[in-house]
């Protein structure tokens, strides 16, 4: 009994060290004098960090991943939860050919949408615009949102709003006090999500973003294919502390796990 | 519980979600159909007149069948690698009794969250030239030159392996955890070896996890565009990077649309068959 725990346990670390090798290599390079990576590392310098940090390309570059985020996630909130509140609580024609074109994005190849926007966006001379990149990535995020909000949602009782109604509240005021806060936790997973998914995308925003409007890990990649050098290793330790917090913090107020 | 109420608004709150998915997803995917029949022109992009050339090229040329064949071997190598490596570990955290239980998860959740690039970007630090990998197996003597593990399948193969690997052990997990443990206690006492209980109960109530899972997997692999070009450069293609370089290198869109919409056909082929496969067994059950 014991041997097969151990043996259990040797493997659990071996796998999840495999998952945490390249992790531990960026951060490790970013701390290294040599241009190349050597363990055990020749020189410790914050040299890499202060490059980024006072890079105005990649200062920009997160200014505008953070906004697009920030914004898709909005966006994904709002037509998401009110997309979801009809597919639960209202008879709709064709239900479950809707529900399934909503959350096909989740595994249709980003890359098609990237090069089919593409296409759209030049005819229209919307290339390289926030608004194209701002619209594309709503479509991909918005699938997270109505996962979490059909599933809060199909577990909260409807004669809750009836009642408010009942009581003198509007549809609305209903919704609004009775029903939206009850879906909270919810709303909080899935803009999460819709948050990462979009802070993190290359395979469509790679199409579609012009020099203004170049996202961080677009810039990331660009950096990568023209030659490794250790600030790219910089800015990726920087995302990996900024990840690893975030999923602290989640775990912490709503329970991340619960909805992966 | 009360009925679902019948009227005019259901139409009005879906209406937002639906012209975002019409205008910015279906319709743009569709335009790809007209231009992928559509001549090119160097140096001028997309002819006039109609034509089937790229896919013609595309299913018979030598090079683009290697290609093909090649990203449909990633997908099956890659997810038959995540099943193998993910299943016993997602079954030992279903079973874990230990009080690190959850954050053993989380480190499981951790690299699926962190950027695609980030990642991509720790396996060219191990296995470039002068990687990492190449300088311990140096240093142990193992070899007197660096070997090639980058811009090749063996470079694909680990870097894709290592980005699904969470993905295929989350969709296990989930199942795993709920076949109750009872179930297994039960054959155990009639008499049941391990192995027969693995074999006849815990693998049978966990194959929709495998199902699901592996066509995930498979998908993913054959989609995945940034971890194939960072780790096979310009040279080492694969269907997604093919189109890549038609769109954004040699402006070729006729092709690149051909190439992406056949992508998306085996896709969609897949996820149908997968869907089916599900259903008849639900049936069965």
């Amino acid at each position: 009994m014991k041997a097969r725990g151990l043996l259990s346990g040797a493997y659990v670390a071996l796998v999840l060290g495999f998952l945490m090798l390249p992790v531990a290599v960026v951060v490790l390079a970013s701390f290294s004098t040599t241009s190349f990576l050597t363990i055990p590392p020749q020189g410790v310098t914050l040299r890499w960090y202060g490059r980024v940090l006072e890079s105005p390309e990649y200062l920009h570059a997160i200014r505008v991943s953070l906004s697009l985020a920030a914004a898709a996630t909005v966006g994904a909130l709002a037509i998401g939860t009110a997309a979801s509140y009809a597919l639960v609580r209202r008879v709709v024609p064709g239900r479950t050919l809707v529900a399934s074109l909503v959350m096909s994005p989740l595994v249709f190849p980003g890359l098609v949408i990237g090069v089919a926007l593409l296409q759209l966006y030049a005819a229209l001379g919307m290339a390289g615009s926030f608004v194209g990149l701002w619209l594309a990535h709503m479509v991909i995020t918005v699938p997270y949102v109505i996962r979490t909000t059909l599933a809060s949602l199909a577990g909260l009782d409807a004669e809750l709003e009836d009642a408010a109604c009942t009581l003198g509240a509007t549809r609305l005021s209903a919704f609004m006090l009775v029903t939206l806060p009850l879906l909270r936790p919810g709303l909080a997973a899935g803009g999460l999500f819709a948050f990462i998914t979009s802070f993190d995308n290359v395979p469509v925003s790679i199409f579609l973003t012009g020099v203004a409007s170049t996202t961080l890990p677009v810039k990331i990649f660009t950096a990568i294919e023209f030659g490794v050098d250790p600030s790219v290793a910089a800015i990726s330790s920087l995302l990996i502390l900024a990840t690893g917090l975030t999923l602290l913090l989640a775990e912490r107020w709503i329970g991340f796990s619960r909805f992966t | 519980m009360a009925e679902r109420r019948q009227d005019p608004t259901a139409l009005l709150l879906l209406l937002p979600l639906s012209l975002l998915l019409l205008a910015a997803f279906v319709l743009p995917v569709a335009g790809l159909v007209p231009t992928s029949l559509r001549p090119y022109i160097a140096g001028r992009g997309i002819g006039e007149g109609w034509t089937l050339q790229h896919y013609v090229l595309a299913l018979t040329d030598a090079f683009y069948l290697e290609v093909l064949a090649r990203t449909i071997g990633l997908g099956l190598t890659v997810t038959m690698l995540t099943l193998l490596i993910g299943y016993p570990l997602a079954y030992i955290l279903a079973r874990s009794t230990s009080p690190f239980r959850h954050w053993l998860t989380l480190l499981v959740i951790f690299p699926m969250l962190l950027n695609l690039v980030v990642r991509t970007f720790g396996w060219i630090a191990l296995l470039a030239r002068r990687g990492l990998v190449n300088q311990w197996l140096i240093g142990l003597g193992i070899t007197d030159e660096p070997i090639r593990l980058m811009f090749n399948f063996t470079g694909l193969l680990i870097g894709l392996t290592h980005i699904f690997l969470p993905v295929m052990v989350l969709v296990l997990l989930a199942v795993i955890q709920n076949i109750p443990v009872d179930v297994e206690d039960a054959a155990a006492t009639l008499g049941a070896s391990r192995v027969n209980v693995f074999a006849n109960v815990v693998l049978p109530m966990s194959a929709p996890g495998i199902l699901a899972g592996s066509i995930l997997v498979f998908v993913l692999t054959v989609s995945a565009l940034v971890t194939p070009r960072l780790l096979g450069g310009p040279t080492y293609k694969v269907v997604s990077t093919l189109v890549y370089e038609q769109f954004l290198q040699l402006l070729n869109w006729p092709a690149g649309s051909a190439l992406a919409l056949l992508m998306t056909a085996i896709v969609l082929l897949l996820l149908w068959l997968g869907a089916r496969l599900a259903r008849r067994w639900e049936a069965g059950a």
